[in-house]
């Protein structure tokens, strides 16, 4: 009986300790469930080198109400069954009130309810999903939902005369969900879609669908495709002597995957939401980003993660260090707030309310931006 | 492209995926044939020979293509001894299930190994994209040329080494059974260890085929080991020719059954061969050979 007490005792002192007080008080810790190793680590890096750019800013010009910024980071491993371990971690063992989710709207979308159960507010900075914060007022994106894109992308295709095109996409929720906004854009404007074709990620093998997309010979081939997945779409695509104007969405837009398609990628056409480069603001982020990491290549979607970092900032400032009080102060925190990516202000459903899109293209093996 | 050299590039690309399959799925079979278990670590043997072929081509080796692959290969052939010096020798006599979770973790060590020195980001050789040369309609790269008469090779050195010579023959012994081999006089550690190197090359020749044709990952050998798994089902565990056959018929199978249905569930059609043929013979993963 001594020994049960003394047991639980220890318990009891346990859990005492490992409640957040005491070290809450000198840092304002956020969490951020990041890709740091798997299959997409290949963005994880370069989000997380943007959102410490903006934490040393801002500890640097004093924190919030003088209190420094501690990012957690947790390893998601790039697929859903590890983000949800990571975001678990973070809420009961870091007990954080706010977490940057994972990218990959899949991975994101599977901690999303984890999150809106346990009252803890997740931000995404590059989900594209039409349905990502769809779990509840605790989640939020700062970067513009496909709902807007699907219908830039059937533009772009009916404004280079293609009236009729198959759609080839990535089968998660990402590119099913820009895959339906872009064919009911697409038919509202008349065109045709020919056939609808699935492919799973991650393969290493896609000339089979590649054959049945390009059955017909169309002249273009809409392909809602990834950066890996993408690069070896387009080398097998060359091979096969399929001969197509490719068009893309925001996700393929990568540095690597020119690198890894080569020759093959030329000429490739997307859409992408863009941000406005000549902008004093976004000239200093990338100042600021060369001045710390020696190049001023900005990686895919850091600009967003950077702009997350200073929204959830100012948003901790108005309403305190609490899920309840983040929850709250965010939209009033970023509505007309411009940052590096735009104006910040959310829709009703969490996402950003503007969005300007651009068109990208490879040529001589560079991204940029299509002149007609 | 009109719909009869549709069907028959489809069926090509088919071929091209089974050769591959058979390649990896030759070295599993050899392995289950003689020492009695699924070595599922064999994925990352496919993706270990793929980067030492990138470790060779890279700084500070340097060297070209062809120069590359006798150490690439011979690296991987190592591994594959080490692997069963590290963990299968000490457990030769542990059950079947202990040697299957045995394997998962090796395959799970050597795959966080890779992301460990070369990341997790995909790769490539670094090798120029050219379109396929055409015949009678049919495009074909020289990466797709080399998988098929590679292919080809193997399986003739494989007949020849297995059916021209003492040490297949003790190989063969070994598979029919251990004891009795090992009564006979046979050198059981030799035939082991050719067994351990053979399967690692096949391995590595495929996972290197598999990597000119498209890129390097370290999920590359996972990914393909599931299909070479059912490969070896179809073909019967322990059959060589089994394993080329079954290797075959998965890539025609999946690669055809996209003319008929999505081909979002390609990768389907592989599981449920697997699945069938695991519900006629369950005792393939876990328990008794009843053969």
């Amino acid at each position: 009986m001594k020994n049960l007490s003394a047991l639980v005792a220890v318990i009891a002192a346990f859990s005492f300790a490992a409640a957040p007080s005491a070290q809450a008080a000198d840092t304002i810790k956020i969490g951020a469930a990041f890709a740091l190793s798997g299959s997409i680590a290949v963005y994880g890096e370069g989000f997380k080198k943007c959102i410490d750019l903006a934490v040393e800013e801002i500890n640097a010009k004093g924190g919030i109400k003088g209190k420094k910024i501690e990012i957690v980071y947790e390893d998601n491993k790039s697929n859903p069954k590890d983000c949800v371990t990571a975001v678990r971690k973070l809420i009961t063992v870091d007990r954080v009130p706010v977490i940057f989710g994972p990218a990959g709207s899949s991975n994101f979308m599977a901690t999303a309810p984890v999150a809106q159960e346990n009252k803890v507010v997740l931000l995404s900075a590059q989900g594209a999903a039409v349905g990502l914060t769809r779990a509840g007022d605790y989640i939020f994106r700062v970067f513009p939902s496909d709902t807007l894109q699907g219908p830039h992308l059937a533009r772009l295709a009916m404004s280079m005369g293609y009236k009729k095109v198959p759609v080839m996409y990535v089968n998660n929720d990402w590119g099913l969900g820009l895959k339906d906004a872009f064919v009911e854009a697409y038919k509202k404007m008349g065109g045709t879609v020919t056939d609808i074709i699935a492919y799973d990620e991650k393969k290493t093998d896609y000339r089979t669908e590649l054959l049945r997309a390009s059955r017909g010979n169309p002249p273009a081939i809409v392909n809602l495709t990834y950066i890996n997945e993408g690069a070896v779409q387009f080398k097998q695509a060359f091979e096969m002597g399929i001969k197509t104007q490719w068009l893309c969405g925001s996700a393929a837009r990568a540095p690597k995957m020119v690198e890894l398609a080569g020759k093959a990628a030329e000429g490739v056409i997307g859409t992408y939401p863009s941000v406005p480069q000549n902008t004093k603001a976004y000239q200093a982020f990338k100042e600021a980003y060369k001045k710390k990491y020696g190049d001023d290549k900005i990686p895919i979607f850091g600009d967003y993660n950077y702009d997350m970092v200073y929204v959830t900032a100012k948003a901790i400032e108005k309403g305190g260090y609490t899920a309840d009080g983040i929850r709250k102060a965010l939209p009033q925190a970023a509505k007309g707030y411009k940052g590096v990516t735009g104006d910040k202000t959310f829709d009703a459903e969490r996402s950003p309310k503007f969005a300007e899109y651009g068109i990208w293209t490879v040529k001589d093996g560079k991204i940029e931006d299509y002149r007609k | 492209m009109d719909s009869i050299s549709y069907y028959l590039q489809t069926a090509l690309n088919g071929i091209l995926a089974g050769c591959i399959y058979a390649l990896f799925a030759m070295g599993l079979t050899l392995i289950y044939g003689v020492l009695n278990f699924v070595n599922f670590a064999h994925g990352e043997l496919i993706m270990w020979g793929a980067y030492f072929l990138f470790l060779f081509m890279g700084e500070p080796f340097g060297l070209p293509l062809y120069a590359a692959i006798p150490p690439a290969l011979a690296l991987t052939g190592c591994l594959g001894v080490a692997m069963d010096f590290s963990v299968f020798r000490p457990l030769r006599w542990a059950n079947r299930l202990t040697l299957l979770i045995a394997a998962m973790g090796l395959s799970v060590f050597l795959r966080n190994a890779a992301q460990f020195f070369w990341g997790a980001e995909v790769r490539t050789y670094g090798l120029e994209v050219s379109a396929g040369t055409r015949f009678f309609g049919l495009y074909l790269t020289m990466p797709q040329m080399a998988i098929i008469l590679v292919t080809l090779l193997c399986v003739g050195a494989v007949y020849l080494l297995f059916f021209r010579s003492r040490l297949g023959k003790s190989m063969r012994a070994l598979s029919d059974n251990l004891d009795l081999a090992r009564i006979s006089g046979i050198d059981t550690k030799r035939a082991i260890l050719a067994a351990w190197v053979i399967s690692a090359v096949l391995a590595a020749i495929g996972g290197i085929l598999l990597a000119l044709d498209t890129n390097l990952s370290p999920e590359m050998g996972i990914i393909n080991l599931i299909k070479a798994f059912a490969a070896t089902l179809i073909g019967g565990v322990g059959n060589l020719w089994g394993a080329l056959l079954g290797g075959l018929l998965i890539g025609l199978a999946e690669n055809l059954g996209v003319l008929f249905i999505s081909p979002g569930y390609k990768d389907g059609i592989a599981f449920v061969i697997m699945v069938i043929i695991l519900l006629a013979r369950p005792y393939v993963i876990v328990g008794e050979r009843s053969d």
